[in-house]
């Protein structure tokens, strides 16, 4: 049979970006990767043990008259759901984002200070 | 789903295949106008661009009408370019959508598209096609690639848009554009499947068949190794039990046999070379049987094996005699050679050529030299043999090679001094594939038959031990150098009272033993036979006398059969209502002849034989005309003959005007028998003669001899047979040429004592004693 390349079933046909996943002694960190996304165009939103990350990337930077000449940077909508070893519910979650990064604290436990 | 409403979004036109919704697919973009709607997409922020299947994948240009309407969005991922005129793309189908217009611009098709989303209808007939379609994909990814993961199906069956594994098997088949193109059209989830299912029982089916097909090569082969293995492991058992294969057994068998036989070194060593490669070949080769067949006929040769001649002379004249009567000549020859063996046991054997009509008993001869000698008789006939092969063999390359005839003759006659007879050598063919004479002077050269070569032994033969004997009926069509090899005994036809010998000696005792009737119960006298002879028979030989005194035979026995006791004595008179009329009649001297009738003797394959000339004159006509199917020699010696008497015509008293008044013309009967020689010439000068004076030939007289145009009269062959003919005939006078009067020792005392021969040198001497009133007109003339 022919060679065959597919989206893995059960995710969309958006792009996925990678993940690394910190656990603190407050909570969880997660940082995306998510470089030349405009903060605005990303949509954070947590289910119980779910939390997903959706938006999109847009090729702003191109300066008029220019084309491109090749393309490694995959653009457009993206959405990446990690699924969480503790329910969310009630965690308070802070978004940072910075150089290309998105962090995204979910603070689970009231503990010693930070 | 995307909500959006119609948008307009560069198209890049797929040859031969379709992007679904869901999947990746790589694309490699070269046309210009596809370059720049690749372009044009990645400009935009969300890299959309259409991809629509064109209806006609050689069209370089599609406009709107050579897309098909239904096409699938895409988002750009990636893009490369290997080289400036080419794009590698990665595209991820989105959305199905139907392009409302495409139109070309900035270098580039455009097309309004409005999305238009996958059917979600549900529904038994939707689940259960979607089950029967995992089973199936299940089947050929189990016949296509047994070793596939089993995840495949399961991920298959993990989805939960059928349509969407639909796409996805589609991509894996090879289908057609056409056959996808219908798959992303499909109105319902029920279509699509559908369709599906009826794509992937083809490829089963197909599957299914192809590795049906590699099972049954598989199977064969198989079958193959399992003889083979189950051999060899005989083979191992055989050696365990200290057993010998069979193909070694007989192996070791032919060595035994050749330790034992007495065979030359030469031999020795090639037929050890033989038997060691024997033993090497399997015995289901075909080389194996080849060989062995070879081994086997090399064994069987007579090597070094003679019959010792029996050199007593007395008992070989004996033998001779009991068998063959007369032929003195012949039985004389062989004598010689049994007397020379005697002085010189090294002597090289003759090759005699045994010449004579049909039924003289050429072939029965050999045989009873053979037993003279002592020695073994084998006999092979010639007679049509055209292929040089038959001879001397064929080489052992070729499939049924066989040893030529020659070699089977030595080894069935199981010892190197045979005699061998050649029969019929005069009936030898020849053709394109050779000539088997021209083998045969080989053969029969004693200087070269030493070291004979048949092709299929290729090991020299020594045929100088053999004494051949070669038979024919007539020397005029063997190629002169045979000739020359052999030494000629001529068996000429018997005469009336020799075959009344023979057959009271021979046939008739034999004939009577056959139809088992005792002597006693049969009398046939010696008129009988001779009648029988005269009216039953003409030949030369004694095969057709045989058979009629074989049938008379029978006739006595059938009567004794039928209950008769008393002994039957056979008259001449009680023939004919025995065996019928006579087939033959007597030629009768004619009575009375007219002028131009002159009795000629001319000889056949079967005897002698008389015939008539006659001369008649044309009044009015012209020149010679000639009938009676004469050969050009006839035609020309009647022309000497008339060119003879012209010249003479004074002296013979005839009237020289009768040259000029009137033609002539000479008939040979029978019409139907072709005749040719020079012998008739004394006989048609004879009639010209007669026809020309008016004075007729004497009745009584028969005469043959050439004639040349001074009037002399050569000699000529065949004396002994035409002048039996003469004498069976009734004809008690003849005339010969003087030359021949040597030739009358052939003939049989009592016809010599009973007959008178004139012998002439000259025409003139011809014509005396044939026709008296000529003779007495010369007579006249020289007194």
């Amino acid at each position: 049979m022919a060679v065959f390349l597919f989206a893995p079933p059960g995710q969309d046909q958006e792009w996925q970006p990678p993940v690394d996943v910190y656990q603190a002694s407050w909570g969880w960190i997660l940082k995306f990767e998510l470089a030349g996304v405009r903060m605005d165009d990303v949509n954070v939103h947590v289910t119980k043990r779910t939390v997903t990350v959706s938006g999109i990337r847009r090729d702003y930077m191109v300066e008029s008259g220019c084309n491109h000449y090749s393309m490694e940077i995959t653009y457009s909508r993206f959405r990446r759901s990690v699924q969480m070893p503790e329910d969310l519910n009630g965690a308070r979650m802070r978004l940072d984002y910075r150089d290309g990064i998105l962090f995204v604290r979910i603070r689970t436990r009231e503990e010693e200070s930070e | 789903m995307s909500e959006e409403a119609v948008k307009v979004l560069p198209v890049l036109p797929l040859k031969n295949t379709v992007l679904f919704p869901y999947l990746l697919m790589p694309l490699s973009v070269g046309r210009s106008s596809s370059l720049a709607a690749v372009q044009a997409a990645l400009a935009t922020e969300e890299k959309e661009i259409v991809l629509v299947a064109q209806r006609d994948a050689s069209n370089e240009n599609p406009g709107q009408d050579d897309l098909y309407t239904v096409g699938t969005k895409a988002v750009i991922r990636k893009m490369s370019r290997p080289n400036e005129n080419l794009m590698e793309v990665l595209v991820m189908g989105s959305e199905r959508v139907v392009l409302v217009r495409v139109d070309h611009e900035d270098g580039y098709l455009k097309a309004r598209v409005s999305p238009s989303p996958l059917p979600e209808d549900r529904g038994p007939e939707v689940e259960a096609l979607a089950q029967a379609i995992i089973e199936l994909a299940a089947k050929a990814v189990e016949l296509a690639q047994p070793q596939a993961p089993p995840e495949l199906t399961r991920m298959l069956a993990s989805g939960d848009d059928p349509l969407r594994m639909c796409f996805l098997l589609a991509s894996m088949l090879s289908l057609e554009t056409t056959k996808e193109q219908a798959l992303l059209e499909a109105a319902s989830r029920a279509d699509g499947l559908r369709l599906m299912h009826a794509y992937l029982s083809h490829e089963v089916q197909v599957l299914e068949l192809k590795s049906k097909i590699a099972n049954t090569a598989r199977n064969e082969m198989s079958k193959e190794q399992r003889d083979y293995l189950l051999r060899q492991q005989m083979r191992a058992i055989q050696q365990e039990l200290g057993e010998k294969n069979p193909e070694q057994a007989d192996v070791d068998l032919l060595r035994e046999r050749l330790e034992k036989a007495d065979v030359p070194d030469e031999v020795r060593k090639e037929l050890d070379r033989e038997l060691g490669r024997l033993e090497k070949l399997p015995s289901a080769s075909p080389e194996h049987s080849v060989i062995r067949s070879y081994v086997e006929l090399v064994l069987e040769l007579p090597w070094n094996t003679f019959t010792e001649d029996n050199l007593d002379i007395a008992h070989a004249r004996q033998v001779l005699d009991e068998d063959h009567f007369g032929l003195k000549e012949v039985k004389e020859r062989i004598l010689e050679h049994l007397g020379v063996l005697k002085m010189n046991p090294n002597a090289k054997a003759p090759i005699l050529c045994l010449v004579g009509p049909p039924g003289v008993g050429k072939t029965s001869l050999g045989q009873s030299i053979a037993r003279a000698l002592g020695r073994n008789f084998e006999r092979m006939s010639l007679g049509g043999m055209h292929d040089e092969a038959e001879l001397r063999g064929h080489r052992r390359t070729y499939i049924g090679a066989m040893p030529g005839r020659l070699i089977q003759a030595v080894r069935r006659a199981k010892a190197r001094n045979p005699v061998l007879m050649l029969d019929e050598i005069d009936k030898l063919g020849r053709d394109y594939r050779g000539d088997p004479a021209a083998a045969l002077l080989e053969v029969l050269d004693p200087e070269q038959n030493k070291s004979f070569r048949d092709n299929y032994l290729d090991l020299p033969w020594d045929l100088s031990k053999t004494l051949f004997i070669t038979t024919a009926n007539t020397l005029d069509t063997i190629p002169r150098p045979l000739l020359d090899r052999m030494e000629i005994l001529r068996l000429s036809g018997y005469t009336e009272e020799e075959k009344v010998a023979i057959a009271k000696k021979y046939l008739l005792p034999r004939q009577l033993k056959e139809s088992g009737v005792s002597a006693e119960q049969a009398i046939i006298p010696d008129e009988t036979i001779r009648a029988l002879i005269q009216g039953y028979t003409r030949e030369a030989g004694l095969r057709r006398l045989e058979r009629a005194i074989g049938r008379l035979t029978r006739k006595i026995a059938l009567r004794f059969a039928e209950g008769n006791t008393d002994p039957v004595t056979v008259r001449p008179e009680d023939l004919g209502e025995m065996l019928g009329p006579e087939p033959f009649t007597q030629d009768e001297i004619r009575k009375s002849v007219g002028p131009g009738v002159v009795t000629g003797l001319a000889w056949t394959e079967t005897g002698g034989d008389v015939l008539y000339i006659e001369a008649t004159l044309l009044p009015d006509g012209k020149g010679l005309t000639l009938t009676g199917q004469l050969g050009d020699v006839m035609k020309e010696s009647a022309k000497a003959a008339q060119s003879w008497v012209w010249s003479h015509a004074e002296e013979l008293g005839i009237d020289p005007e009768l040259f000029k008044s009137s033609g002539v013309h000479i008939h040979v009967p029978a019409g139907a028998i072709p005749k040719d020689g020079p012998s008739a010439g004394i006989t048609m000068a004879t009639a010209l003669a007669s026809v020309y004076s008016k004075y007729p030939a004497r009745n009584d007289t028969a005469m043959t001899g050439e004639i040349t145009l001074s009037g002399l009269v050569l000699p000529i062959g065949g004396i002994k047979e035409k002048v039996l003919a003469a004498r069976r005939t009734g004809i008690k006078r003849v005339i010969l040429p003087k030359a021949n009067q040597k030739d009358l020792r052939e003939l049989p005392d009592e016809a010599r004592a009973e007959m008178e021969f004139i012998f002439a040198e000259r025409v003139e001497q011809v014509l005396e004693n044939a026709i008296p009133q000529v003779a007495q007109r010369l007579t006249l003339l020289h007194a």
